[in-house]
């Protein structure tokens, strides 16, 4: 049986327990007491939540299992005893042998799988039911213990909010685990990559060519420096130089120039740019900017422009961060106090000396958090470097060249054809690493600074 | 009283939010020499029209003033009148001290900068020192004008927040209930100051302490559901009222 | 009295009231009256250009897309009589209609009718799948079999490029001609929704990465929205103040933050890589390319933008309101679930629904976990190898015949008309259900 109609199979159990307790609890004698602790409904969720949870658990645990145990199984059938030593080989023979046995009428195309097909079907089906008969009979189990349980004075409310109180800590715990988890996995597979190639070499090479690596020695054409630098070029400097200004000034004007008609019109229509999916402004960038752009420096007697330059990918990332840096700097100017405002206007000084003098010096460290945001965001940006900009990993100063980045070398790593185990992969991950220890250390800067003018604030 | 012509004068004048009207035909006369106080229940629409002296009313979306006033003769409402020139002759010290986050000098030397009124860094040192001193705040921040103004405690804040105004070199100063965020020492140091101040400037100041309103002005307003009921010498509002309710609210039976 | 004697020293060197009516006084102040302007100016200007932005990349999407909602088609002349085909009528209104007909060579027929009429090379005209069309027809009514007949067909993409003016100058000149003989116009084509990916661009459709983008949403709302609730309730009813509930805090705080393709990264090493487990190699825990993998690792994505929304929603529900319960007698659990959900409620599906629209546009984190294959039929399932839209998009534009440039864009459009009926849904509920308190 297949986990989904387990799942529901165990749902229906458990809503049967809660009805049959639900109605044996609304016949209990109340033996002089006026009221009982628990409504029969919060009797009902007692068993239910007894049949289900364990149930559950053990669905998901032999889930997580059982591939390991029909792995086994299959082994130690005499058939397996012709399946390759290595590891790979071997792995690559009994996935196709699992996935024949799970469609009847295929065949498997390498005849050594197709022996294993029929012990591994046999496997799974065996195992398949073990499964099923473990959940049924843990539901069954855990609705008996705790109908045993129930009677007029158990505190079925206080056992059921309990287990809630366990399911909404488990919740957020999810957050930590998935924080934890980016983190392992991450560096599981950079301590692999770093295995094979010099972290030196890596950090401080400037030689970037994983299209051709020599095997000897893969460091040598593992230098992240270029794309590094193309990170930052594209990301913090053109994309900045685009959304800092028109996203300061649009906040300004938005706050506190514009009328109020204006404001409740143009601040949805600014946000919609934070909400067109980046892979629209990729095609965009790539078929309408990058040309361009690039007639643009020919136009300026530069006739070497490439057609996937630095400066066509970061203006227009420069422009989905707008709203990004307009709605960061409204919520520092708004958290200005009014009182300072018109402690400056009331002196006699215009409303542009004001927000200049004012305004902005007091609301900088919030500005200069959100710009750091910003750049994070930038950074780790990837369909529009992936469509616009190019492979070529160069360090250059001049937009209208090219340049790489960190992101769009990670997917081009990660969606060519090679094996999981090859430097070229690996090396996905530790570029991966790198971007999520910098992201996330300007942003936990960037949230401090905020924290701390909140409170100069409050 | 002296046949000089008014600092400011207000006629018929009316203030609305929206729809809501919040002071109604209010006429009064400002004199140079004098405190006014404006006294009255919260709510009452003194200091919605304080502001208007000084047009703050217009950093309000939908506020709108009906009626006339003038400044030396001039209409302030007038398309001729220059907002900038207003505020800073007709400067303001709000009911929470409002420092910027800059220095003590830095504060005090915001308005002569934006209105250019030094000549060099040294004059600007002057009316810096010389704003401070007025305020009577200089022997307590001469050795740190440095540090930021919003270290200072609340009062010396208020206070410096008055020799900001007093930089620019105002004619008229309007006070929103400055000492009501205030200790009653600092409270004290503030109506000590409006003394020394009298007669340079015209003062308005805006209180709903009756006390304060008796110890400080030379005139009293007593305004009531945006209505100016009685405005007068403030002796004899304070002894001989001739309204009932103004003497209703002085004896505390309301407000 | 210090301070009067400080006061009584200053007023010897007493300056001279400001005289604002001086020249000097009246140039600086027009001079600042043209700063404010010139602020002024810049700002408005801020705010147009990034709005014309906008407007330009709608615009150019929707010019270059309406031609993917219309497909060119040609008149065929068919003569089923002398095109030697022989077919069962009996079968035509039986399920093997489509058999008997592709056995009795219908396609070879259409193609020779097309060089018939259109001359040596005419095959080329129609669309590879002209005879589907054809069949279509032939089922709808079977008596066109007996006679010579006209026909409207999809033309082939060289021909509807050749609409648009572009292409080789005999196509060009063979198009004009059919074009000025009134055999070759253009009609809107709903199959563009309804029909999956193809090598041919006018063939294509969005159908089968538009189902894969709603499989994908399903697991990604199932799984992210309630644990974004729930741990939300946590985090703002119950946590103790300690160091476990600061890291949560800045774990959440942190992940909203975390570029989307380390959760592609993220995905691929845990979802789909080979693990160590006791001693075993357990391979990988989800299938590849599947619905069921990709709103896995969008749900953790988006999950910190639920929690985060639906904190701040359950923090502006006032505290009277909990008083109240607590006050007769109902259990913090009851209080939360009874009182203060309810009234969270639209602030937190607004921020789902952002939430989802986030989810709906990205591309990156799916590219790595494989959802990138050419998927010619919708999948059926949660663990089917899918696309998804926005991948969709991403691959198209790769494809180097002109004909799937208003493909790509046909589907942004599609895309964005999603993404915008969900913000706007969201914006809906944000005025609807936003109370003052």
């Amino acid at each position: 049986m297949n986990a989904f109609a387990l799942m529901f199979l165990v749902a229906g159990l458990g809503l049967i327990g809660w009805l049959t307790a639900r109605s044996r609890a609304a016949r209990f004698d109340r033996g002089g007491a006026k009221r009982l602790h628990s409504l029969p409904a919060q009797h009902g969720f007692f068993v239910a939540m007894w049949v289900v949870l364990p149930a559950l658990l053990f669905v998901a645990a032999w889930g997580a299992i059982s591939p390991a145990l029909v792995k086994q199984t299959v082994l130690e059938h005499p058939a397996a005893s012709q399946l390759p030593q290595f590891d790979f080989e071997r792995d690559a023979l009994l996935a196709e042998a699992s996935r024949v046995a799970e469609q009847p009428g295929v065949a498997a195309f390498d005849p050594v799988a197709q022996q294993l097909v029929a012990p591994t079907r046999a496997a799974k089906v065996r195992y398949d039911w073990i499964g099923t008969a473990g959940a049924i009979l843990l539901a069954f189990a855990g609705g008996a213990y705790a109908f045993t349980r129930i009677r007029a004075s158990f505190p079925a409310r206080s056992s059921v909010e309990r287990g809630m109180m366990l399911m909404l800590l488990v919740a957020s715990l999810i957050a930590i685990l998935t924080t934890v988890g980016i983190f392992l996995s991450l560096l599981w597979e950079s301590v692999r990559f770093f295995g094979q190639v010099s972290i030196t070499d890596f950090l401080f090479g400037t030689h970037w060519s994983p299209q051709v690596i020599d095997p000897a020695r893969p460091g040598r054409s593992l230098g992240a420096v270029p794309l590094f630098w193309g990170t930052f070029f594209i990301g913090a400097v053109i994309a900045m130089i685009v959304a800092i200004p028109f996203g300061l000034m649009s906040a300004i004007y938005l706050t506190q120039y514009a009328a109020p008609q204006v404001r409740r019109w143009m601040k949805p229509i600014l946000e919609i740019l934070a909400g067109v999916p980046t892979v629209v402004y990729g095609y965009f960038a790539a078929l309408t900017v990058a040309p361009a752009v690039r007639d643009l420096a020919v136009a300026f007697g530069y006739p070497y422009a490439s057609s996937e330059s630095a400066l066509a990918a970061g203006l227009v990332m420069g422009v989905m961060i707008i709203p990004f840096v307009s709605s960061m700097a409204d919520d520092s100017i708004a958290a200005v106090p009014t009182a300072m405002r018109d402690g400056s206007l009331a002196m006699g000084a215009t409303k542009s000396e004001t927000i200049s003098r004012v305004l902005i010096p007091a609301a900088l460290p919030g500005v200069v958090a959100g710009i750091l945001l910003a750049v994070s965001r930038a950074i780790g940006e990837t369909m529009i470097v992936v469509m616009a900009a190019s492979g070529a990993a160069n360090i250059t100063l001049n937009p209208f060249e090219s340049a790489t980045t960190v992101t769009k070398q990670i997917v081009d790593l990660l969606t060519g054809e090679s094996e999981f185990d090859s430097p070229k992969t690996l090396a996905a991950f530790a570029l991966g690493l790198t971007l999520f220890v910098i992201t996330l250390l300007l942003n936990i800067v960037a949230l401090r600074v905020v924290k701390r003018y909140r409170e100069a604030y409050e | 009283m002296t046949d000089a012509p008014h600092k400011m004068t207000a006629r018929d004048v009316s203030v609305f939010y929206g729809e809501k009207q919040a002071v109604k035909n209010v006429s009064i006369d400002i004199d140079m020499d004098r405190v006014t106080a404006f006294i009255g229940p919260s709510g009452c629409g003194k200091s919605t029209f304080l502001r208007t002296l000084n047009r703050m009313n217009d950093t309000i979306g939908n506020a709108r003033v009906e009626g006339q006033i003038t400044l030396d003769g001039e209409d302030i409402y007038s398309s001729g009148m220059d907002v900038v020139q207003l505020r800073a002759r007709v400067g303001m010290v709000f009911q929470k001290p409002n420092p910027f986050p800059k220095s003590i000098f830095e504060n005090v030397a915001y308005g002569p900068r934006i209105h250019g009124l030094a000549n060099s860094k040294a004059d600007l040192e002057e009316i810096v020192a010389r704003s401070l001193r007025r305020a009577g705040l200089w022997e307590e921040v001469k050795d740190r004008l440095n540090d930021s103004g919003t270290a200072l405690s609340g009062g010396q804040q208020q206070r410096l927040c008055i020799a900001r105004a007093i930089a620019v070199d105002p004619e008229v100063i309007l006070m929103d209930e400055p000492a009501s965020a205030l200790d009653p020492i600092a409270t004290a140091k503030i109506e000590e100051l409006i003394h020394e101040l009298r007669g340079r400037y015209a003062i308005v100041i805006v209180t709903h302490n009756m006390q304060q309103a008796a110890r400080v002005s030379q005139r009293t307003a007593f305004f009531h559901l945006g209505n100016l009921v009685e405005y007068g010498d403030t002796d004899n509002i304070f002894t001989a009222p001739r309204e009932e309710r103004t003497k209703d609210y002085i004896t505390g039976r309301y407000g | 009295m210090n301070n009067a004697r400080a006061t009584q020293s200053t007023q010897a060197q007493e300056r001279a009231p400001t005289d604002w009516k001086t020249v000097a006084m009246q140039r600086r102040i027009r001079k600042r009256y043209r700063a404010e302007r010139r602020f002024r100016f810049f700002g408005i200007a801020a705010v147009v250009l990034s709005a014309a932005f906008l407007a330009f990349l709608l615009v150019t999407m929707v010019a270059q897309g309406w031609r993917g909602f219309t497909r060119t088609e040609i008149m065929l002349p068919i003569d089923f009589p002398a095109s030697g085909m022989m077919v069962e009528r009996a079968q035509l209104d039986t399920a093997g209609a489509d058999l008997a007909l592709a056995g009795a060579g219908l396609e070879n027929a259409v193609k020779s009718a097309a060089a018939a009429a259109f001359g040596p090379g005419g095959e080329s005209y129609i669309s590879d799948n002209a005879w589907v069309s054809v069949r279509k027809a032939i089922k709808h009514d079977a008596s066109v079999l007996d006679r010579k007949t006209q026909m409207r067909v999809p033309a082939s993409s060289e021909v509807d490029q050749a609409m648009a003016g572009r292409g080789t100058s005999e196509i060009l000149a063979a198009v004009a001609k059919l074009k000025n003989a009134g055999l070759v116009s253009r009609h809107l084509n709903l199959d563009f929704l309804k029909v999956s990916d193809s090598t041919d661009p006018v063939a294509v459709g969005i159908w089968g990465a538009l189902k894969g983008s709603l499989l994908t949403m399903f697991v990604t709302f199932l799984i992210a929205f309630p644990v974004g609730v729930l741990s939300a309730i946590y985090l703002e009813e119950y946590a103790p103040r300690n160091r476990w509930t600061d890291l949560i805090e800045v774990s959440i705080n942190n992940l909203a933050a975390v570029p989307s393709i380390i959760f592609g990264l993220l995905g691929l090493a845990v979802f789909l890589g080979s693990w160590s487990l006791f001693g075993y190699r357990v391979g990988p825990l989800l299938p590849r390319s599947a619905a069921l993998v990709g709103g896995l690792t969008l749900a953790l994505m988006i999950m910190p933008v639920i929690v985060i929304a639906s904190r701040n929603a359950i923090k502006a529900v006032p505290p009277s309101i909990r008083d109240a319960a607590l006050g007769i007698g109902a259990s913090p659990i009851q209080v939360v679930f009874h009182h203060v959900l309810p009234l969270a409620m639209p602030g937190i599906l607004t921020g789902t629904i952002i939430g989802m629209a986030r989810a709906l546009g990205e591309t990156a984190p799916l590219l790595l976990i494989g959802m990138r294959a050419f998927i010619v039929t919708p999948p059926g399932g949660l663990t089917d190898p899918a696309t998804v839209l926005p991948v969709q998009i991403f691959l198209w534009s790769d494809e180097v015949s002109r004909g799937f440039v208003e493909k790509t864009s046909a589907a942004i459009i599609v895309l964005l008309v999603f993404l915008l009926a969900m913000n706007g849904l969201a914006i809906y509920l944000r005025n609807k259900f936003e109370t003052r308190w």
